[in-house]
This record gives structure tokens, C-alpha cells and sequence, in this order.
């Protein structure tokens, strides 16, 4: 392991003198006044930004919680069919172990689709209409058997130290579109396995952590963003409040010359008020055609729940939000009855994410924004109770679809089985790294300055995955 | 929850850190340097120069890498390659444009003219190079990682020796202590002058927040304004070092540095149901002003200290939880991994908080920057991986390795035996239950053939005596039932969750560490005998057979002469000052090493780790020293001269603004509110089950309608409290000496519209009203008293207008929508945009 991201002192003091980013970032301190600045404007300037050409303005993050099995949705394996029942011998799979487990064949048909031919599953028939659309990654493997450590790891690349989630880092590196929203917005974020920490900004300044909008056990019809309504003024009594607290700040920042603390506040509490009014316009879909809406499967069972989260991710992604998370709740995680588990899940999310995809396209959206489907882990070629299957990091499936993916394309490969990766393998910090280059920002060279060192994503590891880009 | 909203003044931060539209928009000079670096410059180093002067070559001719910046700025054996902005002085340039001789490069053939010319233009430009960090390794120059070497850093010097009374002066009747001396020398070196005193109200307020996290009451600023002697401000501030509530602030300090939490974080968050008494041990203890290397000795090796009462053992074993609290990956690791990991945890958190190191960086390489060896990193990791913190015990019904606990009081080890008992033979007894149910229904069947095979098999779920078929079948069946019963009842009453504490204890086979390669848990290196690090002391360590070593480290730490005591105390001072000034005298107060910032006034450091040491690490003395200096009273007004000089205030020419900590804001709320009850808490999480945030909604989490102060409130990692999260509380995970004061959105919606604020501005706008007899109904009158409980101040004239005007006038649209709680309503408003302005959020 070789960290390269080390700079002595005083080069980088040179640097920041330099450079019109360390500038800024000096500007910075006395703009914020906050002491926390005071170790982070020894940060290294950011390297002018877009690092690479960037291909993607944002992303939406389609997270299936609780890790679908691979092997029953986006890889076949007809040899896994054929040995169903016995013993899956750990040399057929690169194991040690005589057996792995008893193997357990895929219940459900598969085909391909498109022009492109990507296999995918009777479970996904909305999806399988965008098949050219999606690249779909079938050599993903991570490290976390237990889902906490998988979902720290595949939203922070960390599991025992809390470090920055994907979307703080792409908040930091790309900033925000929007004037009334954040950058980064989580919609129906876990509550467990790591909670916040999964969209947490730790050391990176806390305007970048995602903002929740409710959580994966809430029906989103229900969610609500704290504190963005008064449940006891109306909106004319609330702006006489706050024209008197305005009043009072002015006055404030008048007998004291110059305070950028106090300036700050009084932006702020007009940037609160607006985003009083702007975020429920989004939120409601009360403009949305009836078209719209039926593309997603709102208003039917069982899409109706995650059709609005796509929807609404949309929504965000029109009005200049950097990255969505879509969560799903708890719910993918079949160590018994996979098949009616898989049938029940699948139904839920298809149509909405096959909406998403072609409202994104219809829209010209999809061109530069990207879509990630994917969870912690895959699971288990072998069988589990009986009629289910376990939690698998070392091998599943992802895709990506949109801003600079290669379409219709299949890349990697597992064993026979499902079992491990077999070619072109793609960890999750691969995934990350691809991700930022996807958005022109190279993971080695988005860094940030922490107790003492230049911290990134992917840590010491990942590789951009080129071939599947354009 | 930190909802964080972009906000407009950090459009800049935006702007630096972020998307940097406006930056390649403008395209400003660094933009066009860089751009021409990477057309121009860029392909000709590597065509021309790499092959010889690149990390990746083997040759590193002259020692000169070309592939960073920090290559040629540090340069090679002749210094520095290039001058920045000077063409004819950079060594580069005249090699390149063949002119001396001795120093020709390339060596085979001189450079065609138009690229030496791109040279020279990009030199004088300022050589700008967007390269950060290609061959950071290579360049270091001698190795930063050696221990003898390193003790030339400045803090790890012994301590100066400084005058008594500081250095001379010219405003010789400016300072009322060493300490300002110190201040003032800096100031007029740099021809600045420091600020007026702040006036007596501000001054009350300030002292009262810095020292109890509280404002003052209107009495108590009354008594003050009365008698403007020195001695009036000596006795309030004697009277809040030992108020009770002084713990309750201080100890939120270390809290911090502790990463106290009710809960493990990371990927399962179990409650820890005991870790209130750490909390309220470390409040104590500052209360006590307990001699704050024995406060470190006591955590590091509490339960290994020698005690002369139960009460004296248990509180001892309590700060011993110091090393548990942290959190801990609980699934999916390997053992050893997981051993390492918590000893790395351990370590950071021992680095950072008490030394201000980062020693995190030695896991799995030398340090690149501080003289700590991965060989001290793992000399220090034996003794902590010859201790423990986890145990296994049975949770949510099964065994799993969890924190170690420990009963406390004189029958506390009985207590927890039989609580873990039952717990654990839980399953086995509700096996037993229902065999003896099954026996139970054969014996009431009279089946005696059918109950002798049952009984044979079951001995254990038939009572005494019931197996023997000559025994009356109706005692028979009556014994039985009594058993049933008896089984139902052991089982329907568990023991009460007895008094325990999180606690470290010594493994059973204490060993040297091996080195781990890269830091992986599963390639050994070279053994290391457990030990200290080898920059403050090369004494080595004896440590008893069948000892871990952590008594021996906790007496090394605090050691002021063969130990790193100077190095904690001068890290213990710079917090302390840091806390009460508002700035660091080493702003990165975590970070002491190379990578952090030098000391603004390292003189007046040492003073202040001198005064420490020789108070026998009085922390309240320090304190008492600082508040009374002059330099603590200074207002905070702006000056524009002052600030042309020294933007950032380093050399204290006025007082820091400090943004109120969220504690400090609710209580100070529920103060002005009359409703804040300071007495010491309990558990405030004991209503939660063991998971602290389970997977599932689960609304009785992050409650904060206690009525005490906010250092009580329930800290769940990954699950902090609203008003915790917008207003940037420690985060729990890791050691955190410096917190963030953001200026955003959130804060506002917060302030706006959280029911926790209007609540607390309704209960003010009560108490308000209800003053009637004491100062008089007169709006003018609650006018002002609202002012002094809420903002320590009197209303200017103008203010007194357009607030008043407000409650007119909003008194009478409520009235008009026939409210009866009118005037409450609209004086709560008021109250509400008092506690929301800049002047009750922002300290003067």
C-alpha cells in the first residue's frame, strides 16, 4: 500500500501562495471566520477543476438495499442450473474449501435484450426496454460481509473509520447548480447500517453532507424535510419575524463595521426563507402530467412508493442538484424465499427505474446525468435455508446508465457460478474512482487536507475503469 | 442530522473548493499559468527531463526530481532548481540555456531556443504547477520519521524558560498579567495596539459562557454593573470555577476529545447503556479540579490503580472506560483485524487528544512528516493490544463480542455474574420450560409409560421427586406444576440490569505487537517490545511479566521529565486557551506535529504549559490566570487598520466572535426561559433498546425535551440531535479538539421554525409576562428586562421602537383572529427573534 498523496510543509505552503485557489481558500478564512479553517486552509489547492472532461454533471444512485441477488437478475449461469442441489466444489469456484455451499440455480428465465443483447431477467421487464441504454458491470466485488460494513464501504469506500460519503465528496468537488438547493440530497436514506454516516461529509466542510428527505421505512408521500415548515405562523406573520430579525442583524453588523459571521447569517436566513417555498414545489408533484406519473407507476401498487423517489430524483436533477440517492428500504435481503422475495422486490422498483431512465432521456437529461444502480453486496450462488441465499461481497452486479456510459455494453465477468469475478474484475473503489471521472474529477487529485494529511475517496486503491465510458 | 444547504456567503467556499465555473469562466492568471503549464511546459519536462530527473527513473540525477513541484522547489544537491518569478536566478534556466559550463542540461545536446524560451516564460510566470504530490516521497529530505532527529521540533524542545513576568514592553500599564505581556510584545513588534477593554455587559456575558455555558441573570449582571471594582470581577469569576456548572461546560471539552457517545456508531449501534458514568465521572472530576495528569492516568489505567475504598475503585474503573468508548466495528471483521483496529482507534484518539499526533499515520508506514517510526507505532499498539475492551456477552439473543463492562459497588461483580447468567441460560431455560410443559400435559394424560421414556430423557424438566411413579400421582402432578410455575416466574423476572461500567482491563497473555506490513493485520514484520515513542524519551520501558504496559504508559504520558508530560501539557494549554481566547496559540490544537501550524506566540505556550505543570496541572488555575488577564477582556470591535495588518487576528489585537455551541444555545434558551433544571442527570438514554438506532422507525430516539442541560442529552452516533447536528456538535466517532462554527441555511430553518426554539420563546414570553410585580407591566419595562435575559443588554432607542411597534402591531392581529393567548403570542415572536439574531448567536 503506497499513499502518494504526501506534500511537506512548506511546498505547499509555497503552492497555496501560488495559486489563485489558495487564494481563495485563505480568502476563505476570512470570509468564514471559523477557526475549523484554520487547519483546513492548509489544504492544498484543489487543482482547477474539471480534473478530466467531464462526461456527467451529475448522479442519481439507485441503492437496492439489502443486496438482489446477481445470479437471478443480470448474470445467468445455466452450469449453476445444471449442478442445482449439490454441492458447489470450492476448486470449481477458486476456493479452498472442498465445498462452498449447496448450490442453488436461478428460478427465473432470462433473455436478451436490445439491440446490444444484455441479459437480463424476467424480473426487470420495464428495465429490460432500456437494455441499450445500460452498461451493466457484472464483476463487482467489495470487502464487508455483514451489510454495515458493506454500506460504509460502498458510500464512504471506509467501513472502520467515518470518512466523507460519495456524494459530500462530488458536493465538494463539483459545488452546487442550484441557488435554493443543496447539492446533495439523500431521498429515503437507511436508517441503520451506518445511517447518516452513509451520506455524512466527517472531515469535509458540513454543507456538503446530504440532506435527508425522510428515511427508507417512510413512505415518501409522508417524508417531510425538518424544520422547512412553521407549524404555528403563517407565511406573512413569518416574514415580519424575520424582517424584524433582519432589522436587528443589520443593526448588529452596523455598530460592528465588518463581520462576515453576521453577514453570513443574514444571507442565511434568507436563503432558509426561499427555501421554504422552493423545496415543497419540488417536492409536490402536483405539476407532473398524468403521462409523468404513470410512467413511474405513481398512483399503482406497488411502484407507487419508489416512483415518487425517482420522480422526485428527477425533479432534483432538473433543478441542478449534484447527486441523488433513491434508497429502497430494507428489503432485498432474501436469505429465505428469494424467489417470491425477488418476484415481490423487483415489481416494486422496475417500472419506476425504467420511468426514470426514459423521463431522464425524454427530457435530454440523460445524456449528462448518471445512473447507478447497485447495492451493498450480491448474494450467495449457494443456498441459504433452504430456498434463499446469503450475503455475497465477492462477486454481484451493478449498472450505470447515461452521462458518458457505454450503453448496451456488458463488462466483466464471473466464474461459472456466479462465485467470484472472473474477468475484469471492478471493486467498489474502482466504481468510485469511474464515478468521479465520469463528473471530470480525477479520485487521486480531489483531496482534502485532515489532521495532517490529504484524505480522498478511494483512500490508496482504485482504478478508473475506462472501457466502460465513451 | 446535519441538513446542510448550500448558503450564499459560502459562495466563495464554493467557488475555491468546489465548481470552479467562475474560475475557468474568468479564467484568471493561475488558470492560464496552469494551462500553459499543461500545453507547454508539461510535455517538454517529460520529453526532455523525466528520463533522468523522475521519481519513476532510477537515476534521480543530482537528486533533482522534475515531476512535482515540490521536486524542484526543494531541488537538488545544488538547492532549489527554480526560483519562482526569477528567471536568471533559477538554476533550471541556466542549465537549460547552456551558459555555465558546469551545469548543462540536458547533457547531450542543448535545447532548441523556442523551448528554452517556454522555460523561461513559465519560470517567470511563477512557474505555476498544478503537479501536487507525483513523487512526494522521493523528495523528503533526510527521513522525517527518525525519532532523535525529530526532537528538534519545536514541541518536542524542552520548555523555554521564559521571564517570570514576560518580556518588557512599551505600554507598560496595558498588562494585569505575564500573559498579556506576552501578547502585547507580539502586538508591538508588528506596530499594533490591542483593543479597549469590552464593556462590563459584554465582559459578564463572555466570562459567563466561557466558563459555565450559561449567561448571566439580569440580578447577577446588576450586582456586577454596581461595584466596577477589580475585586467584584476576581469574586464572579471565582464563583464560576466552583460552580457546579463549570463541569458541566469544561467537561464537554474533553467529551469531545473522549468521542464520549451513548452508542458503538459504524455498522451496529448498540446502546452503551453505561457510558453516562464516564460522562458524569469526567464532569466530576473537573468540578474537582483534579490534578489533570492524574485525570489522564485514571483513564489510561484506572482500573490498575491502586485504591483505598470501593468508591475509590469504582471511580477509577469508570474513567477506565476512556479506552472502550470508542467505536468498534462489530460484524464481519477477523478477530485480529479487529484487535488492530480498536488498538488503532485507541491510539489515534491517545495521539491526537493528548499529545496532538498524529500516530494514526505509522500504521502502515513510517510517518512521512513526524518523527514517529511504524517500530514506536507498534511499541505503543502491543500495550494496547495486550488490553482489552471487548468482551463476549449475549445481546438481542445471541453471543456477540461487545464492550466490556464491569460491576460496580461492593456486590457488583455478583450482580453482573448473575445478569449475564440469566442471559445466557436463557435459551436453555425456555427450552426447559417447555419440556417440563410437555411432562406437565403426559402427566396429566396418566400416560405412565408414555412420561417414564419422557422423563428419562428430560431429567431435567421433571421436579424432584415426580419421576418416582410411587409417589401419589396428584403430589405428583402438583410438584410438577409448582416447577412450571417456578420456571415461568425465573423467567418472566430477569435480574435488573445491575450498576456496571464500560471498562479496559489487561488481556490474559500480554505480548510485543509484531510490525504489520502496510499496515495489514495479517503480514507480520519485526516484533517491537512495547514501548513509547522514541522522540520524547529513550528510556526504555520495564514492564512486569503478565503486564500490559498500560500503567507504565499512563504514568510516561503525564511524566513532565523521562515522559511526554511537557509536550501534554503544552498540548492541555493550547486547549485551554484555545477554549477561552477563541484561537489556538497553535490553531491546529490537535495537531502539534510538522504537518500542523506553528505556535502564534510560542513563548507564551510554554509559559502557559509551565504554569500548568507548576500548579500540579491545575486546570481551573490556568483558567483563573487566563479570565483575569487583560488580554481575555479585550473587545471584538473591527478595526480597519489593525485589520489590514492581521486579517486573521493571530496576534490578538482584538477578541475572537465566537458563534454559541449548540449547547450553549439551547440552555441559554431555556434559561432566558426560566425552565432549565442545571442539576446533574442520569441516563438519558435508558429508555432505548440495544440498538440505538434500529433498523426500522424508531421515534423515540434523539430526545431532547429533558429540561437539563445539554452536556446530558443523549449523544447517538450516527443519530445526533437536530439542534446537534445544524450547529456543528462534535462528531462522536473520533477525537475532535477544534469543532466547526458554520454559518449556514440549516441553522436558520432551525432557528425559524424548530418547535424546541418557539416552545422555549413561548415559555420566555410567560416568565415575561408574569414579571409584572417586579418590574413593572409597562412594554418598555418587559421590553428591557427581555433584553437582559435573553442578550445580557439594554435596547438602544431605536430598537425599543420598532420591537415595540412589532408587538403592537402583531398583538393586534391575533387579536383580530380572536386569540385569546395574544399577547403571548406576539411577545413569543419577539423572544423568538431575539434568541434568532446574530446578537444572541454570536458571542462578542
Amino acid at each position: 500500500m503506497r499513499c502518494h498523496q504526501f506534500l511537506p510543509t512548506t511546498t505547499r505552503r509555497a503552492m497555496l501562495q501560488n495559486s489563485a485557489a489558495g487564494f481563495g481558500s485563505l480568502a476563505l478564512a476570512a470570509l468564514a471566520g471559523q477557526q475549523a479553517v484554520a487547519d483546513q486552509k492548509l489544504s492544498p489547492a484543489l487543482p482547477p477543476l474539471p480534473h478530466v472532461a467531464a462526461r456527467a454533471k451529475r448522479v442519481i444512485f439507485l441503492f437496492m438495499w439489502g443486496g438482489p441477488s446477481h445470479v437471478d437478475i443480470f448474470d445467468p449461469k445455466p452450469q449453476l442450473s445444471a449442478i442445482s442441489g449439490q454441492p458447489l466444489s470450492g476448486k470449481s469456484v477458486g476456493s479452498d474449501a472442498d465445498s462452498v455451499g449447496t448450490a442453488l440455480g436461478s428460478p427465473f428465465k432470462f433473455a436478451q435484450h436490445g439491440d446490444s443483447g444484455v441479459w437480463i431477467s424476467e424480473l426487470f421487464p420495464h428495465l429490460s426496454r432500456q437494455a441499450d441504454r445500460m452498461c451493466v458491470i457484472r464483476s463487482m466485488h467489495t470487502e464487508g460481509s455483514a451489510h454495515g460494513e458493506a454500506l460504509l464501504r460502498l458510500h464512504t469506500g471506509q467501513a472502520n473509520l467515518v470518512r466523507p460519503s460519495v456524494g459530500a465528496w462530488v458536493s465538494y468537488g463539483l459545488g452546487c447548480e442550484s441557488d435554493n438547493l443543496p447539492a446533495f440530497i439523500t431521498i429515503s436514506p437507511p436508517r441503520g447500517h451506518g445511517g447518516v454516516q452513509n451520506y455524512g461529509s466527517a472531515f469535509l466542510p458540513a454543507m456538503h453532507q446530504g440532506t435527508a428527505i425522510g428515511s427508507a421505512e417512510i413512505p415518501l408521500a409522508k417524508a417531510v424535510v425538518s424544520n422547512l415548515a412553521n407549524q404555528r405562523l403563517d407565511k406573512g406573520l413569518q416574514r415580519s419575524q424575520l424582517d424584524l430579525i433582519q432589522s436587528i442583524n443589520r443593526r448588529h453588523l452596523r455598530d460592528t463595521t465588518v463581520d462576515q459571521n453576521i453577514e453570513g447569517l443574514i444571507a442565511n436566513y434568507e436563503l432558509a426563507f426561499r427555501m421554504q417555498s422552493t423545496m415543497p414545489q419540488i417536492m409536490s408533484l402536483s405539476d407532473e402530467s398524468k403521462e409523468t406519473l404513470e410512467l413511474y407507476g405513481i398512483d399503482s401498487e406497488p411502484t407507487d412508493n419508489f416512483g415518487r423517489q425517482c420522480l422526485l430524483a428527477r425533479k432534483f436533477a432538473e433543478n441542478g442538484v449534484r447527486y441523488i440517492q433513491v434508497s429502497t428500504d430494507y428489503t432485498w435481503d432474501h436469505h429465505q424465499k428469494v424467489q417470491p422475495g425477488h418476484v415481490k422486490e423487483s415489481a416494486k422498483v422496475d417500472r419506476p427505474i425504467a420511468g426514470l431512465i426514459e423521463d431522464l432521456a425524454r427530457r435530454g437529461l440523460l445524456e449528462d446525468t448518471l445512473v447507478v444502480w447497485g447495492a451493498e453486496f450480491g448474494r450467495t450462488p449457494m443456498v441459504e435455508n433452504g430456498d434463499g441465499r446469503n450475503h455475497h461481497p465477492k462477486a454481484f452486479t451493478m449498472w450505470m446508465a447515461g452521462g458518458g456510459v457505454r450503453g448496451g455494453l456488458t463488462y466483466g465477468s464471473t466464474d461459472d457460478f456466479g462465485y467470484a469475478p472472473a474477468e475484469n474484475p471492478v471493486h467498489m473503489h474502482d466504481l468510485h474512482a469511474t464515478i468521479l471521472y465520469a463528473l471530470g474529477l480525477d479520485h487521486e487529485r480531489l483531496t482534502f487536507r485532515h489532521a495532517g494529511r490529504n484524505f480522498r475517496l478511494t483512500d490508496v486503491f482504485g482504478n478508473v475503469v475506462h472501457d466502460v465510458l465513451v | 442530522m446535519k441538513l446542510i444547504w448550500r448558503q450564499i456567503f459560502v459562495t466563495a467556499l464554493v467557488w475555491v473548493f468546489a465548481t470552479t465555473s467562475t474560475f475557468l469562466a474568468a479564467d484568471s492568471p493561475a488558470v492560464e499559468g496552469e494551462k500553459y503549464f499543461e500545453t507547454h511546459v508539461r510535455p517538454l519536462l517529460v520529453e526532455h527531463c523525466y528520463k533522468c530527473h523522475s521519481s519513476r527513473s532510477q537515476k534521480r540525477e543530482g537528486g533533482l526530481l522534475l515531476d512535482s513541484m515540490a521536486g524542484w522547489s526543494v531541488g537538488g544537491g545544488k538547492g532549489p532548481a527554480i526560483v519562482p518569478g526569477d528567471v536568471d536566478a533559477s538554476l533550471l534556466i541556466s542549465a537549460v540555456r547552456y551558459t555555465d559550463p558546469d551545469l548543462q542540461m540536458p547533457p547531450d545536446n542543448a535545447l532548441p531556443n523556442d523551448v528554452v524560451a517556454v522555460l523561461e516564460r513559465w519560470v517567470a510566470m511563477g512557474a505555476p504547477d498544478p503537479r501536487d504530490h507525483e513523487s512526494a516521497e522521493e523528495i523528503q529530505r533526510g527521513n522525517p520519521s527518525d525519532p532523535i532527529a525529530g526532537r528538534d521540533h519545536w514541541a518536542f524542545r524542552p520548555l523555554a524558560v521564559p521571564s517570570q513576568d514576560g518580556p518588557a514592553v512599551k505600554a507598560i500599564d496595558w498588562p494585569r498579567s505575564p500573559i498579556d505581556s506576552f501578547v502585547l510584545a507580539e502586538l508591538e513588534a508588528a506596530n499594533l495596539s490591542p483593543a479597549e477593554d469590552a464593556d462590563r455587559r459584554t465582559l459578564v456575558r463572555r466570562v459567563y459562557f466561557q466558563l459555565i455555558g450559561l449567561p448571566p441573570t439580569p440580578e447577577q449582571v446588576a450586582a456586577f454593573l454596581l461595584d466596577d471594582s477589580e475585586e467584584a470581577y476576581v469574586r464572579i469569576v471565582d464563583e464560576l470555577l466552583n460552580s457546579p456548572q463549570f463541569g458541566q461546560r469544561w467537561g464537554r471539552h474533553w467529551l469531545d476529545l473522549a468521542r464520549y457517545a451513548d452508542s458503538n456508531g459504524l455498522d451496529e449501534n448498540f446502546l452503551f447503556r453505561e457510558a453516562w458514568r464516564y460522562r458524569n465521572w469526567v464532569i466530576d472530576a473537573v468540578n474537582a479540579d483534579v490534578p489533570f495528569d492524574q485525570f489522564l492516568r485514571e483513564q489510561i489505567a484506572g482500573d490498575l490503580l491502586p485504591h483505598e475504598s470501593v468508591a475509590q475503585r469504582d471511580r477509577q474503573r469508570i474513567a477506565a472506560g476512556f479506552l472502550a468508548i470508542g467505536p468498534k466495528v462489530l460484524l464481519g471483521n477477523d478477530p485480529n483485524q479487529q484487535r488492530m483496529d480498536v488498538a488503532d482507534e485507541q491510539l489515534d484518539t491517545i495521539g491526537r487528544a493528548i499529545l496532538g499526533q498524529t500516530l494514526g499515520c505509522a500504521r502502515c508506514h513510517d510517518h512521512k512528516f513526524d518523527p514517529i517510526p511504524t517500530a514506536d507505532y507498534y511499541a505503543l499498539a502491543g500495550i494496547l493490544t495486550s488490553s482489552q475492551v471487548m468482551e463476549r456477552r449475549y445481546m438481542l439473543g445471541e453471543q456477540r463480542l461487545m464492550e466490556q463492562l464491569v460491576g460496580l459497588g461492593s456486590d457488583g461483580e455478583q450482580l453482573d455474574a448473575a445478569y449475564e447468567k440469566y442471559w445466557r441460560e436463557r435459551p436453555q431455560l425456555l427450552e426447559q420450560q417447555k419440556q417440563a410443559k410437555s411432562a406437565l400435559e403426559i402427566l396429566e394424560k396418566a400416560d405412565a409409560g408414555a412420561f417414564e421414556i419422557f422423563a428419562a430423557e428430560h431429567a431435567d424438566a421433571v421436579a424432584e421427586g415426580v419421576a418416582d411413579s410411587t409417589k401419589n400421582s396428584e403430589q405428583r402432578l402438583e410438584a410438577q406444576k409448582a416447577f412450571v410455575a417456578a420456571l415461568g416466574a425465573s423467567i418472566a423476572k430477569p435480574p435488573e440490569i445491575p450498576p456496571r461500567a464500560m471498562i479496559v482491563g489487561d488481556a490474559e497473555t500480554p505480548a510485543d505487537e509484531t510490525i504489520r506490513l502496510a499496515g495489514q493485520f495479517d503480514r507480520h514484520g519485526e516484533k517491537v517490545p512495547r514501548g513509547f515513542l522514541r522522540v520524547v524519551s529513550d528510556t526504555a520501558v520495564e514492564i512486569p511479566s503478565g503486564h500490559s504496559g498500560r500503567l507504565e504508559l499512563a504514568h510516561w504520558l503525564t511524566d513532565v521529565n523521562v515522559g511526554a508530560g511537557r509536550l501534554a501539557a503544552r498540548v492541555l494549554a493550547n486547549r485551554i486557551w484555545y477554549h477561552m481566547i477563541g484561537r489556538g496559540i497553535v490553531r491546529t490544537v490537535d495537531n502539534f506535529g510538522r504537518t500542523g501550524e506553528m505556535p502564534s506566540h510560542p513563548e507564551l505556550l510554554d509559559h502557559l504549559a509551565r504554569e500548568l505543570i507548576d500548579s500540579s496541572w491545575s486546570v481551573k488555575s490556568l483558567i483563573r490566570k487566563i479570565v483575569l488577564s487583560r488580554t481575555f477582556r479585550m473587545r471584538s470591535h473591527h478595526h480597519e487598520a489593525a485589520h489590514a495588518i492581521d486579517p486573521e487576528n493571530r496576534l490578538l489585537w482584538r477578541a475572537h466572535r465566537r458563534r454559541l455551541d449548540p449547547e450553549s444555545l439551547r440552555d441559554a434558551m431555556l434559561s432566558a426561559a426560566g425552565i432549565l433544571d442545571v442539576k446533574p442527570m442520569d441516563s438519558t438514554v435508558s429508555y432505548l433498546g440495544d440498538q440505538a438506532t434500529a433498523v426500522g422507525d424508531n421515534s423515540n430516539r434523539r430526545r431532547t425535551d429533558f429540561p437539563c442541560r445539554s452536556v446530558y442529552l443523549p449523544v447517538i452516533r450516527n443519530d445526533l440531535p437536530e439542534l446537534f447536528g445544524v450547529f456543528d456538535f462534535a462528531d462522536p466517532h473520533a477525537t475532535t479538539g477544534l469543532r466547526s462554527q458554520t454559518m449556514v441555511a440549516t441553522q436558520g430553518l432551525f432557528m425559524l421554525n424548530d418547535v424546541s426554539v418557539m416552545d422555549a420563546a413561548e415559555a420566555t414570553a410567560r416568565r415575561l409576562l408574569a414579571m409584572e410585580s417586579t418590574s413593572g407591566s409597562e412594554p418598555e419595562a418587559r421590553l428591557d428586562q427581555l433584553f437582559g435575559l435573553v442578550l445580557t443588554a439594554c435596547p438602544t432607542d431605536d430598537e425599543r421602537l420598532e420591537l415595540l411597534a412589532f408587538v403592537a402591531e402583531t398583538q393586534k392581529r391575533f387579536e383580530e383572529d380572536s386569540d385569546t393567548n395574544a399577547e403571548v403570542r406576539a411577545w413569543a415572536m419577539v423572544c423568538q427573534a431575539l434568541f434568532a439574531s446574530s446578537r444572541f448567536l454570536v458571542l462578542e
